[in-house]
This record gives structure tokens, C-alpha cells and sequence, in this order.
């Protein structure tokens, strides 16, 4: 049988390839690495090519052009008399601000609807059916309504993230309540003098925490569509904005940083809130 | 223990679901100190009892009284250890145990708003928590949450976590049926432990500390542990009206350090097979439901006996 290069890979890595069979650390750093270094590569290589066939390019910008859009991006804008931050702090402070707002809003109605209806059927009953409608309509879609009720301004964009997550939210939360908390814990909860508000705070509550906080973690990606989206469409200022107008004056190279930035936030955000969970429910495991 | 006050009381109670009458005018009462066993067939109703007498699962017609008050819903005078043992998983094994305080002796307000008096309370039910977990032989899992545990170990937490509220009456609701022959070996020589601090208590002229409902599968587990079966069974001249009392006898009394002879339980488990298993043995069961004329017959005969 002739060796191929699959078989060769398959059987030189042994049981590593089998599924679900562990790696050893080295290689799977090895691995991780490799990934960045050939994705940097595949880039590089295209931005060559590019700048070969067209040495006025800015679709795919090399390093030079990199240092050129982060110079124009931190760089103050206005004059002496009447001095502005640049594109990147005046945008950082409206975007984060609309994410965090949205997204903090969002988040508290969700727990406080999500527990309501996990611990009681009249509230599951009566909320259930319009949360699992509303959860179906593309946030995007509603940009217009928004629009309507609060105008152009911050609070269309807290509305845009705050019921863009807030309904995909309750049902996952509500879910959680249902199926994490079992009905003996409740009942024991009473048999040790709980109230019903304690059984809510003290059981339900710490129970389901570790999810909650998973929920918002998976909630980033999505708020940040919809907030850029808005962005690009509505705003006078902001991440959406700036990268729509880099676009239309070919600043491919604001583009990137933008997005890589956007990115690296992202995953900040979302590897501070797993170390959080860890920290702060040890129980839950990895 | 005739001198023994009455823990739970059940009058005259039936429950049905829907038109199906699974439990049929059942009377009850259990003096504090005695362990009981509470054994019947699959369905016969057995959990129903037991959710009425925990309050989450009122009956249809009766009452069940602990302590002389009326149940009506969960409350801290009946404990309960369930199967799966049903300990919070946020909280380590002394947490565990201290919740039961924490939720009793104090308020969401109390401890929001006079944190320093919380702190200083707090750690007294830290160490009454420890205090119960080394009486049931857990002084090294304090620190460890419930998935670092055994089943035997966090099902003897889940016991401290009842006990230390102090109930009139702890269920255990097949509290061994998930743990291996070792485990639960060692567990039923705890109950046989406590049983032997009733009788203390007793002596003393104290009301004795642990009264408790064992609900088990296993025959010769019930006639180890408890003083006393119960049988609850459809298998009877009415089965058709739900399930009846068929078997209220009491058990010989096994100290900890006894060896463990399966063969002094023959006789006592066959009649409690025939009586509470066997379909064909459709008979009135009166003869069988004598605990208390037994006890009553046996004192006329020697004295006070300490059962």
C-alpha cells in the first residue's frame, strides 16, 4: 500500500490524533503558535504579491503602512487653541462606553427576567412565548425601531446592544435555572429555614453563576456586531464609523488596527471574565 | 422509648393523583428516638408518604404533625437526606453543613447591613460545622467542595448538614442506595451510633436527639438499622383503595461493635417479605401492625424498655 501523506501524519502522530486523546503541553503550544505564524505568513505573502503587481496598494498594507495608519490614528487632531484627542481614544471612549452600558443593562434585565421565570411558572408561562418570538428577530433588524424610540443618539445604541443580547440571554439563563437547580436543593433550602427570597439568592443565584457569567462571555461577540453595525450605519463617531470611512478613502491600514483591535479587546474581555468565573466559582471546574 | 414524647404524628392520611389513590388512610405515630425503616414495593407510595411528611407534597385528606404542629410546607423541623445527597455544589463540605444556621439564625438584611456581628457569627457556625463533620468522621473534607468528595463522604456531609439544625425528625430517603457495600457498611454503623446516643439520652432522663425515618430497599439493611419497620404495600385485603400500613413490628437492637450475623435477620425478613411483598399474600395484615401493643406487652412483662 503506498504511503500517503495522510497516512504517513496519521501514523507518525500516533494516538495524539485519535479523538479526544490529550497532547502533551509542548505541543500543543507548538501547535498554537504555528497557527499565528502561519496565518501572519499567508498575510504577508498575500501583501508581496499585492504590492508587486501594484506598488501603490493599500487593499493589503505591509508593515510600512501599518506605522503609517497607527501614526494616523493616535496622532491629536485640532491646533493649540482648540487641542482633540485622536481617532483612537475619541473612538475607544464611545464605543466601549455604548458596549459596557448596552451590555450591563442588558445583562441585569436578563438575570433578574431569567431567574423570575426559571423559579416560577406564572412568570415562565406568561414571558415565555413573546421571549422566544423576539429572541428570533435579528437585533440588526429592529435598528429601525430603535431609531424611532430614541433617535440617532447613545440611548439607540444601549437599546441596539441592551435587547440584542437581552433576549437570547433570559432563555439561556432561564434554561440554566430549570436544569442546574434541582428541586431537592429547593426543598432542602426550606428544610434549613430558608425564605423564598433567601432560596432565590442563596441557592438559585450562586448556583447558576458560573453560567451567567459564561452567557456574558458568549454575549460579547454578538453585541459587538451589532454595535459596529450601528455604528457604521448611524454614528458621527466610534470604531463603526471610523472603519466605514477608512474604507471609502481606501485606509485599508486603519482597518486592520481597528478590527485587530476590536479583536484583542474581545479576547480580553472574554479571558478576564473565564479567570473571573474560575476565581470566583472554584467549584465549577475548568 | 413508650416514654419517649411523639416526633411525628400522621392521622388518618390519603393521597390521591387524579382518580388513582396511592396511599389510603394511613396512621402513624413515632416517638421520639426511635429509628424506623419504611419499606415496600416500587410505586407503593413510599415517596408520597415522605414528601407529605417533609410539607412539599400536602396530602389529599389527613395531617401529618411533627412535634405536635401541623406540616404544611418545608421547614426546619423535619430534615432530610436525600439519595443523591443533593449538597450545594458552590458551597465546601463545612459551608455545606453551616448553611442550615445561616439560613436559620439570620436575615438577608442582618448580614448585608451588620456585616461585622455576620463575620463574628459566621465563624462560630464554622466551627459548630467542623464540630458535626467530626462527629460523622469528616474533620479532613472541611475545605473540599461536594465533586471532591466520595458519594459515602458527601452523603455523611449531607447527614451533618440535617443534623445540625437539630430536626424532630430526619428523612433519609434511600440515603446508601448509590454507595458500594464498604460505604454503606460503615454508614449504618453510624445510625446503629446514633441509636446508641438515643438510648444515653434516654437513661439521662433527656429527650433523645435523633429521630429518623429510613427509607431502604434493602430488608436486611431495615431490620440493621432501626428499631422498628414499617411495611407499606398495596399487597392487602383493600389494595385496591391505595396503599396501607401491612407491617409495623419492632427489630432486635444491634450495638455498633456487634458482629454482624445476617442469619439473626432471617426470620424477620421473611415475614416482612410475605407480609409487604408477596402479591398473593392478599390477607387483613392486622397481626402485623402491632408495634406498639408489642412494646407495651413486652414492658407489662420486664418493665420500661429502652427500644
Amino acid at each position: 500500500m503506498p504511503v500517503t501523506p495522510f497516512r504517513w501524519f496519521i501514523t507518525a502522530s500516533g494516538s495524539y490524533a485519535m479523538i479526544r486523546q490529550p497532547i502533551p503541553a509542548w505541543l500543543f503550544w507548538s501547535l498554537a503558535v504555528s497557527g499565528i505564524v502561519v496565518a501572519i505568513a499567508i498575510y504577508a505573502g498575500m501583501s508581496v504579491y499585492q504590492t508587486r503587481i501594484n506598488p501603490t496598494q493599500s487593499v493589503i498594507p505591509g508593515l510600512k503602512g501599518f506605522a503609517e495608519g497607527f501614526d494616523l490614528i493616535t496622532k491629536p487632531r485640532g491646533n493649540d487653541k482648540n487641542p482633540k484627542p485622536s481617532w483612537l481614544v475619541t473612538d475607544s471612549k464611545v464605543t466601549f462606553s455604548r458596549l459596557f452600558i448596552g451590555m450591563g443593562l442588558g445583562t441585569i434585565a436578563a438575570i433578574v427576567l431569567g431567574i423570575a421565570m426559571g423559579a416560577y411558572t406564572g412568570v415562565e408561562a406568561f414571558f415565555s412565548p413573546i421571549i422566544s418570538f423576539m429572541a428570533k428577530i435579528p437585533p440588526t433588524g429592529m435598528l429601525v425601531i430603535y431609531m424611532v424610540a430614541f433617535g440617532t443618539n447613545f440611548k439607540m445604541f444601549i437599546a441596539l446592544i441592551g435587547f440584542g443580547i437581552f433576549f437570547t440571554m433570559v432563555q439561556s439563563i432561564y434554561q440554566s435555572v430549570k436544569k442546574d437547580v434541582a428541586s431537592d436543593h429547593i426543598d432542602k433550602a426550606y428544610t434549613l429555614g430558608a425564605s423564598e427570597f433567601e432560596v432565590v439568592l442563596e441557592v438559585i443565584w450562586k448556583q447558576i453563576l458560573p453560567r451567567v457569567i459564561d452567557n456574558i462571555r458568549l454575549h460579547i461577540g454578538p453585541a459587538l456586531v451589532f454595535l459596529i453595525a450601528a455604528e457604521m450605519l448611524f454614528a458621527s463617531e466610534g470604531f463603526g464609523y471610523t472603519i466605514r470611512q477608512s474604507q471609502r478613502f481606501s485606509n485599508m491600514n486603519v482597518v486592520y488596527i481597528y478590527l485587530g483591535i476590536l479583536g484583542t479587546v474581545g479576547l480580553l474581555l472574554d479571558y478576564g471574565l473565564m479567570r473571573f468565573r474560575r476565581w470566583l466559582c472554584p467549584w465549577f471546574g475548568e | 422509648m413508650a416514654a419517649n414524647p411523639t416526633a411525628l404524628e400522621i392521622r388518618d392520611l390519603s393521597h390521591w393523583f387524579g382518580d388513582f389513590r396511592v396511599l389510603n388512610h394511613i396512621n402513624l405515630r413515632i416517638a421520639a428516638g426511635q429509628i424506623v425503616a419504611l419499606v415496600g414495593p416500587s410505586g407503593c407510595g413510599k415517596s408520597t408518604l415522605l414528601k407529605a411528611i417533609l410539607g412539599t407534597q400536602p396530602p389529599s385528606e389527613g395531617s401529618v404533625l411533627v412535634d405536635g404542629q401541623e406540616i404544611l410546607a418545608p421547614s426546619r423541623r423535619v430534615g432530610i437526606v436525600f439519595q443523591h445527597y443533593s449538597l450545594f455544589d458552590f458551597l465546601t463540605a463545612e459551608a455545606n453543613v453551616a448553611f442550615g444556621p445561616k439560613l436559620d439564625e439570620t436575615s438577608v438584611a442582618f448580614r448585608t447591613f451588620q456585616f461585622p456581628q455576620w463575620r463574628k457569627l459566621r465563624k462560630q457556625h464554622m466551627q459548630e460545622a467542623r464540630e458535626f463533620l467530626e462527629r460523622v468522621k469528616l474533620a479532613e473534607a472541611c475545605g473540599k467542595y461536594p465533586t471532591e468528595l466520595s458519594g459515602g463522604m458527601r452523603q455523611r456531609v449531607a447527614i451533618a448538614q440535617a443534623l445540625i439544625l437539630k430536626p424532630k425528625i430526619l428523612l433519609l430517603d434511600e440515603p446508601f442506595g448509590a454507595l458500594d457495600e464498604a460505604t454503606r457498611e460503615r454508614l449504618q454503623m453510624m445510625l446503629l451510633g446514633f441509636y446508641q446516643e438515643n438510648l444515653l439520652a434516654t437513661k439521662e432522663g433527656r429527650t433523645p436527639e435523633y429521630t429518623i425515618v429510613i427509607v431502604t430497599h434493602e430488608l436486611n439493611e431495615a431490620i440493621y438499622v432501626a428499631n422498628r419497620v414499617i411495611g407499606l404495600s398495596r399487597f392487602h385485603d383493600d389494595g385496591d383503595q391505595g396503599a396501607m400500613v401491612v407491617y409495623d413490628r419492632p427489630c432486635p437492637i444491634f450495638h455498633p461493635d456487634d458482629p454482624k450475623d445476617l442469619a439473626d435477620f432471617v426470620e424477620q425478613r421473611e415475614e416482612l417479605r410475605r407480609a409487604v411483598f408477596d402479591p398473593s399474600y392478599i390477607k387483613h395484615h392486622s397481626k402485623y401492625v402491632s408495634f406498639w401493643q408489642d412494646l407495651e406487652a413486652a414492658e407489662a412483662a420486664v418493665g420500661p424498655i429502652e427500644s
